[in-house]
């Protein structure tokens, strides 16, 4: 049964990141490949905070997610000040300095990672009360972005998506709000990272690497950009794939450098064949409930 | 009588191309300035320049007495300067109505904030919106069209919801780029009738157009512009009767 928690959470904490990554990159138009690094930043400061300085967990993961929200902003401002691209550019700055930080400090357990982070529930309540958790967590953060792209906010989200210029013509500050989006997008990320650390108790950075980032972007694009159940489709998926070759019995050194290119070659088939990914997004934006009367006759 | 917009020896250049030069703009309450000229004169720069699209070099811009120097182009609209663009650009994603809810100066849906606890407060202005932006439908004949997709409106009602964006946001300068091109039959009848009626509410307008006609009836002076510089005011008849400017309109 462990091992099936084991899945069953992570698998939970990647429909989050996806989830979250479906925020910043379909919804917020953001280009942005440090996902990982505000996963392990939410990751490494409630797994420090709690296990080195004394911290009460739940208040530790609550710093974490926090502390990925500031990064991601003081990111985010001064990149997104002179136009959206650059926050590619500062973003993989970013995710591979962050990183190199967390190696080379000795708070952190440095490359060979920081161990015996203190457990959260399962002592008192059992494994299965922490995947109660994680999947109730990982249902509000479906349904904070479900809320947030049919809201007044989501409309916006469109507009500035269609048409940033004409955004600005209107009076609307496409800046902040992408720096919200992101903040948002990246705090989510963060709190995944904690309740990664409180349930494996074990974190190195080989688990943030790059690499991860395009695992998450492979659930979103292959699951469908900017709905609300492709990065869910796309993190199931994904995740049953490796377990799948796992039974394949292949040795280790090859199982890897396997998953890297079928993961590739699935974003490249997906690219030609079906674009929109397994769950199409709609053309047309809408909101919770449409006003009453004519609306939706003509479509 | 001080102008709502005041534009004062305006210039800029790209790279040695000057596209403004010393230009000396006043717009006042409830009159229509049109901009004339031939292509490449400078018309839509000079909106870009006065919306803060584009960045003068130097010169200043007035909105009510005050500098707009320093304000990025979104904050120039919210202080009550608006402006439309020659190919709309319209939101292609959302309805006709919601392209226009979006655009009170005001709107509380573009802050997380808002959406996550302020429900009651977006409430509020969505209902006030939608019977803003109803009533301005109606006026412009669209009020049939309000949940269609824009991309499905004929060229020249797009146009018009162009305008009915841009009047969402209670503006006290409003700079049309060529609001009638592409526009002909009811929409022409209505986009005349639109203008006129903004005007007479007090709005200080800018027109750059290419039709004549729509210039000569509806504006109160005109403005005749000519690689980057102001050549001509005066009644709009004046200018058009002046052969030298025929000439510089038409090229040699």
């Amino acid at each position: 049964m462990e091992y099936l928690y084991g899945i069953i959470i992570i698998i939970g904490l990647y429909v989050i990141l996806a989830t979250s990554f479906n925020l910043i990159i379909g919804y917020g138009g953001l280009v942005s490949i440090a996902h990982p690094v505000f996963f392990a930043l939410g990751a490494y400061t409630s797994a420090v905070l709690s296990r080195d300085f004394g911290a009460p967990v739940l208040l530790a993961m609550l710093a974490g997610t926090l502390v990925a929200l500031l990064a991601s902003i003081a990111l985010a401002l001064p990149s997104l000040r002179v136009s959206g691209d650059y926050l590619l550019i500062a973003s993989i700055g970013f995710q591979l300095g962050i990183l190199e930080v967390i190696k080379n400090v000795r708070f952190t357990g440095g490359p060979g990672g920081f161990t015996n982070i203190p457990p959260f529930l399962i002592r008192e309540f059992g494994r299965e009360s922490y995947v109660v958790l994680v999947l109730a967590v990982m249902v509000a953060v479906i349904l904070l972005v479900w809320w947030i792209s049919r809201s007044d906010y989501g409309r916006a989200m469109s507009a500035m998506r269609d048409d940033e210029l004409a955004f600005s013509s209107i009076g609307r500050d496409a800046m902040w709000m992408k720096i919200a989006i992101f903040g948002l997008g990246s705090g989510i990320a963060g709190l995944a990272g904690s309740l990664y650390a409180h349930y494996f108790r074990f974190i190195a950075p080989e688990q943030f690497e790059i690499l991860q980032s395009s695992v998450i972007l492979t659930m979103v694009v292959v699951g469908g950009l900017r709905t609300t159940w492709g990065p869910v489709v796309g993190a199931l998926l994904l995740q049953a794939l490796p377990q799948a070759i796992s039974f394949l019995h292949l040795p280790p050194s090859v199982l890897g450098p396997i998953q890297g290119i079928l993961f590739t070659g699935l974003v490249l088939v997906f690219m030609f064949f079906r674009p929109q990914g397994l769950v199409p997004a709609k053309e047309v934006w809408r909101a919770v409930q449409r006003p009453t009367g004519k609306a939706g006759e003509n479509r | 009588m001080a102008g709502v917009l005041e534009v004062r020896d305006l210039s800029k250049s790209f790279d040695g191309i000057v596209v403004a030069s010393h230009i000396d703009l006043t717009l006042k309450s409830g009159s229509i300035v049109g901009l004339i000229g031939p292509n490449g004169a400078g018309k839509t720069s000079l909106f870009n320049l006065i919306s803060g699209v584009v960045k003068f070099d130097s010169g200043t811009v007035l909105l009510d007495g005050s500098p707009l120097d320093r304000l990025k182009f979104h904050q120039r609209v919210r202080g009550g300067l608006s402006r439309t663009w020659q190919h709309t650009r319209l939101f292609p994603s959302l309805p006709v109505i919601d392209n226009l809810l979006i655009a009170t100066h005001d709107y509380p849906g573009e802050r997380l904030v808002n959406v996550l606890f302020g429900r009651r407060r977006l409430k509020a202005h969505d209902s006030v919106a939608r019977d803003k932006a109803v009533g301005i439908l109606g006026k412009m004949g669209l009020a049939n069209v309000a949940d269609d997709l824009v991309s499905d409106l004929p060229y020249g009602q797009q146009k018009l919801v162009g305008v009915a964006r841009a009047l969402m946001g209670d503006a006290k300068c409003l700079l049309l780029d060529e609001p009638m091109a592409g526009v002909e039959g009811q929409a022409y009848a209505a986009m005349q009738r639109v203008v006129r009626e903004v005007a007479e509410s007090g709005v200080a307008v800018c027109v750059v157009e290419h039709n004549i006609a729509f210039i000569r009836d509806l504006c109160d002076e005109g403005v005749f512009m000519f690689s980057g510089a102001i050549m001509a005011r005066g009644s709009v008849a004046e200018l058009i009767r002046d052969p030298q400017l025929t000439e510089l309109y038409f090229g040699h």
